[in-house]
């Protein structure tokens, strides 16, 4: 098809292939219904991407294969990698690392920034409203045996004074853009977000092998996020330390996301501590150091509930520290996040937020949710019986992307498969359409292709909101997959918002 | 009715053991007919015992021994007062069940009509209802007058025929169990026709004819009904809670409210006994200098059982059923 007949076939239904583009590179780069964050619906360039495609389009492809090349050598030799569960042939992987960034426009973060400080504020006052007078449930906003059959629910909570009422310090809010290029919230994450370590280790890689293009573009600094994530904490410190000590809590070397946990440790200055390394005297918190017992104020804990504390939850653990939930009710340590926050981000109480912002704040919401099925509910249930290959299930009680049934991807054998474990547990799984999320440009080895993809943000919440600018992309790798998780052969990007 | 109770929970570990971390819930409630007019919780070795007031109005004491040690006591002494309830109608009438749905409707006792852990529904559980033609075609008071007496005919007292952390099944099999059992089982056949009911830990003033151990601590239920209240029902002793029952702690099972909960560190081939001795007397008769004699069952029933032998050298936890 010769530029001519592109830009014909543009008029009427949009491009179908970047216009005033050379093949090469770009020579199977599709361009389709999703939304394209590179090129517009006619196909041509986004004004915001043109310094990118000239940089591409001045490389070669053997250049561009290196400089993939020194970019996961970078990834590899700073021991950047996760862990995939339930893969046999060896599980510690580096994260597919892709080279190209992806822009977001300053006016349009500006939004996405309000859209999720509002959201996140709601929240936190739902949190604190579930487990004290519980206006909402009284009200008849949220059903009350929706929260209280939530897995991630803690009636050990109830009534417990949280330091400032901050229940979620950091949340990690999965959005993706749908076909019209509006925003959407996919899930809110709040327990122990991760993947924030990625999002700065790609900044540093891509500064380094895109040295011109990055000083080119004037992009929006995250490289304080550290510094950010400990000033948070410090608005938790309880008020009768004058010098509190904060420590990171991991779950030790086997976690997929220890990596991630020494690396905030650095990059804030504090002591990486299993549980074993922390004991409770007498309701008060310490760590074990060389010297002797050191008083701890406030724990960035990177442990589930579950396994917080054997005495008041799972009695066999040995992640956490026996006496924890009783020192932290008596106000003598602070948890980041607090206990129990996964009582909202329970995928099926998400199709509430909407609802939970105009109760709380009296606003609509600015950033919007996607259409949730509950199965809990008969006609829900009946549609999405009838509607499997259409939807996407998904379990509320499991994240990372397990528990998941893509419609259009399945096999009839999957779908019946779910359709079982939908009647026998109703209440466990939600549905949403497939969404034809966003595609970005993503170097695929033999050239550029679009790839779907969708943003994380990391949230923070002290004396304010705060947002360092952008997130974490993640993408599909896979041609046509819809699943960014890491733990099912996604990969990421850089994110880059710019000043404008 | 005045009571001293003293309750004395004595472990013992065959190699010392460190750090451990133990909540008591032990001091008798005051609310409804019940004051609680003194209370004290003592340990061996000694700590630094601090009490918070759980969601459900328990108090609950806890301390933490880090130094080694191979025996742990407690030691409790309360003064207690309970007044008779007043006189409760054979039924409720015909709206009670109409009333019940209503309280269910409203959302708020959704955690006393769910099952919890220890009251899972089963095959066994419907079979049982069958058997006794439970179904809400008789006034919810006279079925639950009705499960009291039944489950007293049906069931053997036997101690130690089940474990601390027994499913109800165990029991509805060989219908035997102690008083955890019999609360478990009652409390999930209550709720599955829709009455709100709770689990209430205590203690029981024996008289003669009372199936129940005497000397450890008892256990019942509560079932929440319109326009009469919360009204216990003690299926071991085939008795409806009087003056005589004296209650700890409530909660949705056994789970809720054990008696002690504790972990410490130590290894795992670490054996540990548990006795517990409780006198229950009126308040003018001052108990003697004496030592509490112990009833002798043993923890390998009680405490050993929860402790995951996978563990390595971690934390232990140690438990002690109601009997």
């Amino acid at each position: 098809m010769n530029g001519l007949a592109q830009a014909a076939a543009a008029q009427t239904a949009g491009a179908t292939r970047p216009i005033g583009v050379p093949p090469g590179l770009f020579g199977q780069y599709e361009l389709g219904r999703p939304f394209d964050e590179m090129f517009q619906p006619d196909g041509t360039v986004r004004p915001h991407c043109r310094p990118l495609l000239e940089e591409l389009l001045a490389a070669s492809l053997p250049q561009l294969r290196q400089t993939q090349v020194d970019a996961d050598r970078a990834f590899l030799t700073q021991g950047i990698t996760f862990t995939v569960y339930g893969d046999e042939q060896g599980t510690e992987r580096i994260f597919p690392f892709d080279l190209l960034p992806r822009m977001i426009t300053g006016r349009e973060w500006d939004t996405l920034s309000r859209g999720l400080t509002q959201r996140l504020t709601a929240i936190n006052l739902f949190l604190k409203d579930v487990y004290h007078e519980g206006r909402i449930l009284s009200e008849g906003i949220v059903p009350r045996e929706l929260v209280y059959s939530c897995r991630h629910y803690r009636r050990e909570m109830r009534g417990v004074h949280v330091h400032r009422d901050i229940y979620v310090s950091v949340a990690g809010m999965d959005l993706v853009r749908l076909e019209d290029g509006r925003w959407v919230v996919l899930e809110d994450n709040l327990r122990v977000p991760s993947g924030v370590s990625y999002m700065l280790a790609n900044r540093e890689v891509t500064k380094r092998v895109f040295p011109g293009l990055f000083s080119r573009y004037n992009v929006r600094p995250i490289s304080h996020y550290g510094q950010a994530l400990l000033a948070t904490l410090q608005t938790l410190a309880p008020p009768t330390s004058s010098d509190p000590t904060f420590v990171v809590l991991t779950p030790g070397v086997g976690n997929s996301a220890y990596f991630e946990h020494a690396f905030l440790a650095r990059e804030m200055g504090v002591p990486l501590v299993e549980g074993r390394d922390l004991l409770v005297h007498d309701n008060v918190v310490y760590m074990r150091t060389t010297s002797g017992l050191r008083r701890v104020d406030v724990i960035y804990r990177r442990v589930d509930d579950d396994f917080l504390d054997p005495l008041a939850f799972r009695r066999d653990s040995y992640l956490g520290v026996a006496g924890l939930l009783n020192a932290y009710r008596a106000g003598n340590v602070s948890l980041a996040n607090a206990i129990g926050t996964g009582v909202a981000d329970d995928k099926a109480l998400y199709a509430y937020i909407p609802e939970i912002i105009r109760f709380y704040l009296s606003e609509e919401p600015i950033l919007p949710n996607v259409d949730t099925y509950l199965l809990s509910r008969p006609d829900d249930r009946r549609y999405v019986l009838e509607h499997l290959e259409e939807l996407v299930v998904k379990a509320v009680g499991e994240a990372g992307g397990y528990g998941m049934l893509i419609g259009p991807h399945s096999t009839a054998d999957e779908r019946a498969h779910f359709r079982h474990l939908i009647l026998a547990d109703p209440r466990n799984f939600i549905a949403q359409p497939t969404l034809a999320f966003s595609r970005a440009g993503c170097f695929v080895g033999d050239g550029i292709e679009p790839r779907h993809v969708d943003l994380r943000p990391y949230v923070l919440f002290g004396e304010k909101v705060s947002i360092v600018p952008g997130g974490l992309s993640r993408v599909a790798l896979r041609k046509g997959s819809l699943v960014v998780n890491s733990s099912q052969g996604g990969g990421s990007k850089d994110t880059w918002v710019l000043l404008d | 009715m005045r009571y001293t109770i003293k309750h004395v929970t004595r472990f013992v570990y065959d190699a010392a053991i460190s750090e451990s971390v133990m909540e008591a819930r032990m001091q008798p409630r005051s609310d409804g007919l019940q004051r609680c007019l003194h209370f004290s919780l003592s340990t061996s070795p000694g700590s630094r015992v601090l009490m918070y007031q759980d969601h459900d109005g328990n108090s609950v004491h806890h301390f933490n021994i880090p130094g080694r040690h191979s025996r742990l006591t407690l030691t409790t002494d309360a003064l207690v007062e309970c007044s008779e309830p007043p006189e409760l109608p054979y039924r409720l009438g015909p709206q009670g069940w109409s009333q019940l749905d209503a309280l269910a409707a409203s959302g708020e006792w959704f955690e006393l009509l769910a099952p919890s852990a220890f009251t899972q529904p089963s095959e066994l559980l419907t079979a049982f209802a069958s058997e006794l033609g439970l179904t809400r075609g008789n006034d919810p008071l006279v079925l639950l007058r009705r499960l009291t007496s039944e489950m007293y005919k049906r069931f053997e007292y036997a101690p130690r025929s089940t474990r601390v952390d027994s499913p109800i099944d165990d029991a509805l099999r060989s219908r035997r169990g102690v008083c955890q059992d019999f609360a478990h089982v009652f409390i999930a056949l209550a709720r599955s026709v829709g009455i709100p009911t709770r689990y209430v830990s205590g203690y029981l003033f024996h008289e003669g004819g009372d199936r129940s151990t005497d000397g450890a601590t008892h256990a019942w239920a509560e079932a929440l009904l319109p326009e009469v209240g919360w009204v216990g029902f003690d299926p071991t002793n085939n008795l409806l809670a009087g003056d005589r029952h004296v209650r700890v702690a409530i909660g949705r099972d056994y789970a809720d409210v054990p008696p002690t909960r504790g972990v410490y560190k130590g290894s795992t081939a670490v054996k540990s006994e548990l006795a517990v001795a409780v006198q229950v007397g009126p308040a003018q008769s001052l108990f003697g200098s004496d030592p509490v004699p112990f009833t002798p069952w043993k923890s390998r029933d009680a405490a050993g059982q929860l402790v995951d032998g996978d563990l390595g050298s971690q934390d232990q936890v140690q438990d002690q059923q109601q009997q």
